[in-house]
């Protein structure tokens, strides 16, 4: 009785979301005759309370009373100290018992004694509470029933799901025969063989089977068939792509990053790694640690790295402008918020801003909790960092290739140099290396000379610089003085003339030169400048035009040696003390200056004077290094870089704060890692880190996790969870429907290795999950939304699962795993996210029918035909979908050029057969598997014969089809074709197809 | 009142119905059960078994339609409706420490300078207020609308704040304003979605389709995009070769075999697709039909400014910048369109128009040389749309609501090495004080709600908090911000939040 423990009190919304199940289908719960005899409103006090009311049981708290407490009470006196009134909390027994002012809030068993129930049933609307302008009320039933519960002793019971996990003896099949007996009903009979092959199917790897498959069951209905077929299903590989999308909906997967900009991420490995681990039926625990700790663990294998990106699925907001800070923080959040409702059922979220009113969760616990996740590296920034590299056998293959070359072109380069370095020492004959005096460097870099009289510039390195020498050229006329720009080796390891790696060019921006007159300096003019190579757009010109915003820069050719020659405008005449002094200024910013270089002069006539092109051998080769460089690095810019989680090093942590009231701009105390109290033993001896969260969450006393996650496993298998809220098993959440069946199936799971394929076995195995499904009206009136298990499950398929039967139905469907997601056709025109230049294209071929859990996901854009099934959008953690049942569906199903094309190759399927009704016949027997009866088929063949005639007449409108719905009639004719293509269309949209049943 | 979206009142009803269905409706033939479901009154699917169906407000309402113009990027309120001519006398001087204290902006670094209001400004209608030269027409019907001057929010980039303002919460994953309302009281036409969204300008806003997504409620309340080119409604168009007649065999088919289905099943859920499929095919004729506005007379699209059949270059293109120059009337026929569709009983029409985010770092966004434009584009729409509802008597039912979702610096963002130049002119987020307007149903027209200081930098009178704004809608429409709630994760949540901050701006009520 979920709902009826709840009282009109709970104001205006609707208690909870699935009871507003769009179809509204699921809303008969209660005996109808009784509905319709009484008054709408006295309905209200019908509901409240019944299931106590009723029977003449014992009132139970963690049934009847806390419920009251929690909704009506709570806010001002429950656990949260900052709102609490009165200083008066219900949520306490100890507190409730201690005197208040004249009496005691509770005086067990004796109601008139006890001042809430004085305060409860007061006529005074001053004293009576809840207050009015809480607006909240209680009804008669609900006062009375904690009268009753006073009466009987105030007995106290922790929130039903915080208690331990109690098995009960007995088979999954006797926990629901317990609870349809006290209603007097019975299980229905064994559905079908062909009903529940399909069922089997659908459920176990979401796809349809053959009838070919559904024969062997109708030859064979033994219980060790149908079992065969179970674990036939179980070891296929399509049982982790179906049940990963449970998983992923949990995981708030998407392939972009969300927010404004929404650009692309890499995130396939991820998913591939859950359907891999869900194939392998990794245990829970393990599944659980490797998400949530995997880079933790001794020596983490690739695979193990790949499975943290579970929480690098939070969003990011490259949003210009936007502080990472926020979003980082935001992001940690939200890894503590999913975790919590993951794993445990409980909703955290509320307690970042105020202590959890409901729950026992305080501000400062979660932000214990908080401290944990807050030490990892992402930090909202544009690259995602860290990422892992992932790469396919093929690419690694690719890239040793690339590799190489490169390797094999340098040790070209150096052979082809060599060879010039004889001819190199003739143009340099006219130049000498001068002395060098004094070497500054205004940005704080050193500059060291080298034993070739070059310069190095080392150690600091600001986006911009001045170089300053001072040179001793002796006693010379000189005529010239010429600049080389040197490689050097970089911090990554290659070599470059600039200093940034990211960018190893120069600018200079200007070069001047002056020369020492007594106690002042004079410039010297300096004439014709010519340079071996300059960058489009900054000639060595401009590096002598007394514009720091122009210069001399040498990109793409930055890897290599350049030179540049500066005619004096007269000969300087230099005695031995004569000093001459070179300034580089350098101001382009983005360290753009020169790493290693050499200043020389000269006394030759200037026009004799060039500067060294590097001979047409070392060019060529140059040339053919800097391609395969280029290639190398463009196939490692393309490569899939994973997203991961990575803790910060120790000297490196996060101080934690409080935020208060959620805001992380006004931080509060300081706190130490924690975990919440009451679930079970804390780790011991060893560090409070994701580890043991993992650890933590799993450990045998910890009694929701295999609740929520047994109850998961149900709902998925059923429609509906056994705990309706399936995100909520705390105060406020809806109590089991079975509790018995409930923790059965949790210790099964629990106790049996944590194994999602046992625990799925279990359920399909048993007399319950195959019932016929058919609802006669006696089933209705007891088991209205069939909570209760007593008859076989019937719901709409899930998003993927009606594009993927459609697919499979028409024999378009791929089989192929794994790898990049896919872009199916979809309305054009969706995709116009502010400055995102990325664009939808429809995929052609195999990729065009994948299964619809490869779709690409753009969270502001999300796939139209599945978010129309209640498909999520990957934002946040979806527990679970809502059903709903809306006109929109009728169209994607009706019009989608998906479900065209498959309505076009199921007609292809049928052509091979003779005769229209033996056609009509199989197209239904693919569809529903069941075999069909004359009355479906007629309506068919008449929908067939009218499309027909109108295609015959108007030939055009065939045509037209044919082309959109990419038709291959062969040798039929077009207007038959289409016909079929019509009737292949209505199979594809029977309510039958939609519902697994 | 008491009957307000009461869950177990709907479902009895729904039970009733169910029964109705059963009892009268076992034996019927697709037919028959076609005729129950397409015939008007009692025996058509009863308004609680729609969820869009119109339901009772929880306190009178003063409006039964809004029409929301949200204004994506913020344009400047200092060059719209807050006249501050103390600008003028401090232009290009360095602004206050007072200013940048403690403060957060999203571009702006180091001392920027004032900047004046780039355009004049007069008194208009008999309220006096003071209006744009760049927004003549709204001028003329300035009496009709209360501009509020102090709007303030606590969100400085745009996604988060346009979530902020339209859902409640700077983070995804929360029923948008559109949503709350046709959740709380469904729509009129059942033929066409209750929460319709137009966009204008070429681009998704930054906050994407969230903006007008049903978060926790149920997805039958998100906002559904009309589009201007292609299908109105995604999947709306029969596929080529597909007619209406042939179509219409098909249903009776489908429903034929539906129905023999339902016989064995007892599944109700599955005589609800039945009647889904067939108010799909009613929306295949009411939404193109409603969306056409090229059966609007001439002097009608005149008077909004608008033109049948244009096709935006803005669509498809790469750059944004190019998008809102120059002479589109996309903004004019979505204007149009929303009076069409309220008209036609659609609950909430949500229109976005991209490009009003004017920094100034080049002349395609500046406040100079873009802002003109972009007013050009809305203001005779946005005066025809209040002249034509008001003549057509629907202004007194529907609330207009138009505005940004922050506004902007009275100093210039320094953007290129801080020089004042032409086309360069532009100002930053500011969440501090900015002006939208409301007009229409129970709204007091030609009020200047609110003051700011005289940098207009901060609210000096009469405040307003974005969760005021929220609670201001839904108490026009007749729903009571406080109590009016979704239970989810354990919490009843509203959109304006868990606490008492919403409070109704009564002063602006009529």
């Amino acid at each position: 009785m979920a709902w009826g423990t709840r009282g009109p009190g709970s104001g205006w919304g609707l208690a909870q979301q699935p009871t507003l199940s769009v179809s509204l289908v699921c809303a008969a719960r209660y005996p109808e005759e009784i509905m319709n005899r009484l008054p709408l409103v006295s309905c209200l006090f019908l509901l409240s309370g019944a299931a106590a009311l009723e029977a003449a049981e014992p009132v139970s708290y963690a049934r009847d009373i806390l419920p009251i407490l929690s909704a009506n009470c709570y806010a001002c006196h429950g656990p949260d100290d900052h709102d609490r009134q009165a200083e008066l909390r219900l949520d306490d027994e100890q507190a409730v018992r201690q005197r208040k002012g004249s009496g005691f809030p509770i005086v067990p068993g004796k109601p008139d004694e006890s001042l809430v129930i004085a305060r409860i049933t007061s006529a005074d609307p001053d004293l009576v509470m809840p207050p009015r302008s809480s607006r909240r009320q209680l009804t008669p039933e609900q006062k009375e029933l904690l009268r009753r519960w006073v009466a009987e002793g105030a007995k106290w019971q922790r929130h039903w799901s915080f208690e331990p996990i109690q098995q009960p003896a007995g088979t999954l099949d006797d926990q629901v025969r317990g609870a349809l007996s006290a209603k007097g009903l019975a299980l229905q009979k064994r559905a079908e063989p062909t009903v529940l092959v399909r069922r089997l199917f659908l459920d176990l790897i979401g796809l349809p089977p053959t009838p070919e498959a559904a024969d062997v069951l109708v030859r064979d209905p033994s219980p060790a068939a149908y079992e065969r077929l179970v674990d036939e299903l179980l070891a296929r590989p399509q049982f982790g792509e179906h049940w990963a999308r449970m998983w992923l909906d949990l995981a708030r997967f998407a392939d972009t990053k969300g927010y404004e900009k929404d650009l692309g991420r890499t995130m396939g490995p991820y998913r591939d790694w859950v359907i891999q681990a869900l194939n392998d039926d990794m245990p829970l625990d393990q599944f659980t640690l490797e998400q949530l700790a995997g880079d933790l663990l001794p020596q983490p294998s690739e695979q193990q790295l790949i499975a943290t990106a579970f929480h690098r699925n939070t969003m990011c907001n490259d949003e210009g402008g936007t502080d990472d800070e926020e979003f980082r923080i935001a992001a940690v959040k939200d890894r503590v918020d999913t975790t919590i409702q993951v794993w445990m059922g409980l909703t955290m979220g509320c307690a970042k801003c105020h202590s959890h009113k409901y729950d026992p969760i305080s501000l400062v616990d979660y932000y214990r909790f908080y401290a944990i996740f807050n030490q990892t590296e992402d930090a909202d920034r544009y690259d995602d960092a860290p990422r892992l590299e992932v790469l396919t056998a093929a690419e690694r293959e690719q890239r040793a290739k690339l590799q190489a070359s490169v390797t094999r072109l340098e040790e070209a380069l150096r052979a082809a140099e060599m060879a010039e370095s004889a001819q190199n020492s003739a143009t340099d004959a006219p130049w000498r290396a001068d002395e060098i005096v004094t070497a500054e460097s205004r940005g704080g870099a050193t500059l060291k000379v080298t034993t070739a009289k070059a310069i190095a510039a080392e150690g600091k390195s600001e986006p911009e610089d001045t170089y300053t020498l001072v040179l001793a050229p002796g006693n010379r006329r000189l005529t010239a003085l010429r600049l080389e720009a040197l490689p050097a080796k970089l911090a990554d390891g290659q070599f470059g003339v600039g200093r940034n790696p990211g960018d190893p060019n120069f600018v200079v921006s200007e070069l001047r030169v002056e020369v020492q007159a007594g106690e002042n300096w004079k410039p010297v003019k300096l004439v014709a400048p010519r340079a071996d190579f300059s960058q489009s757009g900054w000639p060595v010109d401009a590096a002598i035009d007394g514009q720091t915003k122009t210069g001399w820069a040498v990109s793409p050719r930055s890897r290599e040696r350049h030179v540049a020659i500066f005619d004096f405008a007269e000969p300087l005449d230099l005695t031995a003390e004569s000093r001459l002094r070179v300034t580089l200024v350098q101001e382009y910013g983005n360290r753009l200056t020169l790493g290693q270089f050499r200043l020389s002069t000269s006394t030759a006539e200037p026009a004799t004077l060039s500067p060294t092109a590097v001979s047409p051998e070392v060019r060529r080769s140059l040339d053919e290094l800097a391609a395969a460089k280029q290639q190398l690095n463009t196939f490692q810019a393309n490569l899939n870089l994973l997203p991961i989680l990575r803790e910060l090093p120790a000297d490196k942590k996060r101080v934690t704060r409080v935020h208060k009231r959620g805001n992380f701009l006004d931080p509060g105390e300081v706190v130490e890692p924690g975990l919440p109290q009451g679930f079970g033993p804390l780790p011991a001896n060893e560090p409070l880190n994701r580890t043991a969260v993992a650890r933590w969450l799993v450990n045998r006393d910890n009694p929701l996790t295999p609740r929520v996650w047994a109850n998961r496993i149900w709902a998925r298998l059923w429609g509906l969870g056994l705990v309706e809220t399936e995100e909520d098993f705390g105060a406020l959440g809806s109590p089991p429907s079975n509790p018995a069946l409930l923790d059965w199936l949790a210790a099964a799971y629990r106790d049996q290795g944590w194994s999602l394929k046992k625990l799925v076995k279990v359920i399909v195995m048993s007399q319950a999950y195959q019932q016929a499904s058919e609802i006669s009206p006696a089933l209705r009136e007891a088991d209205p939304r069939n909570q209760l298990a007593s008859r076989g499950a019937r719901y709409r398929l899930p998003a993927e699962v009606v594009r993927d039967q459609a697919l499979a139905v028409s024999g378009l469907l791929s089989a192929k795993m794994g790898g990049p997601s896919v872009m199916p056709p979809q309305p054009a025109g969706l995709w116009r996210s502010t400055y995102n230049g990325k664009s939808w294209v429809d995929a052609e071929g195999e990729d065009r029918y994948r299964r619809g859990i490869y779709t690409y996901l753009k969270r502001t854009t999300p796939y139209p035909a599945l978010t129309m099934f209640d498909a999520g959008s990957g934002e946040v953690c979806q527990i679970r979908r809502i059903r709903t049942n809306t006109p929109l569906q009728a169209l994607v199903t009706l019009n989608d050029p998906a479900f065209l094309e498959a309505a076009a190759a199921l007609a292809k399927r049928l052509q091979g057969i003779a005769g229209a009704e033996a056609r009509a016949r199989q197209g239904l027997r693919l569809a529903l598997i069941r075999p069909s009866t004359p009355a479906e088929i007629g309506p068919l063949l008449r929908l067939q014969q009218s499309a027909l005639r109108e295609f015959e007449s108007a030939p055009e409108q065939a045509s037209a089809l044919l082309k959109v719905s990419r038709a291959e009639p062969g040798a039929t004719p077009p207007a038959e074709f289409a016909s079929w293509i019509v009737t292949a269309s209505a199979i594809l949209n029977l309510d039958e197809l939609l519902t697994r049943n | 009142m008491t009957d307000f979206i009461d869950p177990v009142r709907e479902r009895a009803e729904l039970l009733t119905r169910r029964h109705l269905l059963q009892t009268g409706g076992l034996g019927l033939g697709a037919m028959a059960l076609q005729a129950l479901l397409a015939r008007d009154g009692a025996a058509a699917p009863t308004p609680r078994a729609n969820p869009l169906a119109a339901k009772a407000a929880m306190i009178a309402p003063r409006a039964k339609h809004v029409i929301y113009l949200h204004m994506a990027g913020s344009p400047s309120q200092l060059e719209l409706f807050d006249y501050k001519p103390e600008l003028q006398k401090l232009h290009l001087q360095s602004a206050p420490q007072s200013f940048l204290e403690g403060k957060r902006f999203a571009f702006i670094k180091g001392v920027p300078k004032i900047c004046a209001g780039q355009f004049a400004f007069a008194r208009h209608g008999q309220s006096g207020q003071y209006i744009s030269e760049l927004l003549p027409h709204f001028a003329r019907i300035c009496d009709q609308a209360c501009v509020i001057r102090t709007v303030h929010t606590d969100q400085f980039n745009h996604a988060p704040a346009q979530l902020f303002l339209q859902t409640g919460t700077p983070r995804l994953g929360n029923p948008s304003l559109g949503a709350w309302v046709t959740y709380g009281l469904g729509s009129f036409n059942e033929n066409l979605p209750g929460f319709v969204v137009l966009l204008s300008g070429g681009k998704t806003p930054d906050g994407g389709k969230s903006l007008w997504g049903s978060g926790f409620l149920p997805s039958v309340y998100q906002g559904v995009q009309c589009r201007t080119a292609g299908d109105p409604v995604l999947y709306l168009g029969d596929p080529a070769g597909i007619d209406r007649t042939l179509r219409r065999k098909m249903l009776d088919t489908l429903a034929e075999l539906n129905q023999s289905e339902y016989q064995r099943s007892g599944d109700a859920e599955t005589l609800t697709r039945i009647s889904q499929y067939e108010l799909a095919y009613r929306m295949q004729t009411s939404v193109p039909e409603v969306m056409d506005i090229s059966r609007e007379p001439q002097h009608v699209l005149d008077l909004y400014g608008a033109r049948p059949g244009f096709v935006s270059q803005a669509e498809g293109a790469d750059d944004p910048r190019v998008l809102y120059k120059g002479d589109d009337p996309t903004f004019a026929n979505n204007c149009l369109l929303a009076r069409r569709l309220v008209e036609n009983g659609v609950r909430f029409v949500q229109l976005y128009d991209w490009g009003w985010d004017h920094h100034g770092s080049s002349p395609g966004e500046s406040i100079d040389e873009t802002l003109p434009i972009k007013c050009q584009q809305i203001d005779r729409a946005i005066a025809g749309l209040i002249t034509d509802l008001d003549q057509r008597g629907l202004l007194s039912q529907t609330l207009i609501v138009w505005g940004g979702e922050f506004g902007r610096t009275p100093m210039m963002q320094n953007n290129v090495r801080d020089e004042f130049k032409k086309g360069f002119v532009g100002r930053d987020h500011h969440p501090f004080a900015y002006s939208m307007w409301l007009a229409g149903g129970g709204i007091k027209g030609g009020l200047a709600y609110g003051q700011t200081d005289e940098f207009g930098y901060y609210p000096v009178e009469n405040p307003v908090s974005i969760r005021q704004l929220q609670a201001t809608v839904l108490h026009v429409m007749g729903l009571d911000p406080e109590r009016f709630h979704f239970t989810y994760q354990g919490l009843d949540q509203r959109l304006i939040g868990p606490t008492d901050e919403g409070q109704v701006l009564q002063g602006i009520l009529a």
